[in-house]
């Protein structure tokens, strides 16, 4: 259980220390630069029309097939005017990078999704955790596992969006973590 | 009435409604704001 623990604490202390240093994580991006003032990146999205109006040549101007180029063409348009105003930087090439320093400027293209991630895995996995506890307490504890009761599953499910608080008050309660008696261990 | 529920409450039925659903819902998004590469700055 102290081990557990102690290991817990030292990667919530290593996540912080990480965290806390991202201003010396900044690094100049030289050998990157705005999408926008990229030639290679416009160069990029003139060959991308041209390759489709290429293609659209070949259907006549009211065919099923010319307007779904069409479209084709206004959405690569918008996808590039999107990546170019929205502060990405690209390569040489033109491509666009998602810097994954964790610097703010740059937090909508991996910190933020990347939080959203964990805390809508964190939720999913809180509450079916939850919904299993309640199964073992119940009289048939597998026939709950297998038959779901939907109705205390959806509001179980409904209650996760705090999991993060949920689980640090069972964390310092003691109730997150099994105790080493519980742990069944081979015979050494 | 109360058997059909109880199949509908099967683990596989309910998983197959709920990642139908969470696949609808990703294809939905993807359909209203497509090519996303960054989260959306409002």
């Amino acid at each position: 259980m102290k081990i557990l623990k102690n290991i817990f604490a030292s990667i919530v202390l290593i996540s912080f220390l990480f965290l806390g240093n991202l201003a010396e994580a900044n690094a100049s991006f030289n050998n990157l630069m705005p999408c926008k003032e990229s030639t290679s990146f416009q160069k990029r999205l003139n060959t991308s029309i041209k390759k489709l109006e290429n293609r659209l040549k070949f259907y006549t101007p009211d065919s099923k097939e010319s307007e779904f180029l069409t479209k084709e063409i206004q959405s690569t348009k918008s996808r590039f005017e999107r990546y170019g105003n929205s502060n990405l930087l690209c390569g040489k090439e033109g491509l666009p990078r998602i810097i994954a320093s964790g610097q703010w400027d740059h937090a909508n293209e991996f910190v933020i999704p990347g939080i959203l991630f964990l805390y809508i895995t964190g939720w999913i996995g809180w509450v079916g955790r939850k919904y299993i506890k309640y199964a073992s307490g119940t009289d048939n504890s597998f026939e709950n596992e297998i038959i779901i009761n939907v109705p205390v599953a959806i509001s179980i499910a409904n209650s996760g969006f705090l999991w993060p608080v949920d689980a640090w008050k069972e964390f310092t309660n003691g109730d997150l973590l099994a105790s080493d008696d519980d742990i069944t261990v081979s015979p050494r | 009435m109360n058997d059909f529920l109880k199949y509908l409450s099967t683990a596989p039925v309910i998983l197959t409604a709920w990642l139908s659903l969470t696949a609808g819902f990703i294809m939905f998004i993807n359909f209203i704001y497509p090519d996303p590469l960054t989260f959306p700055s409002f």
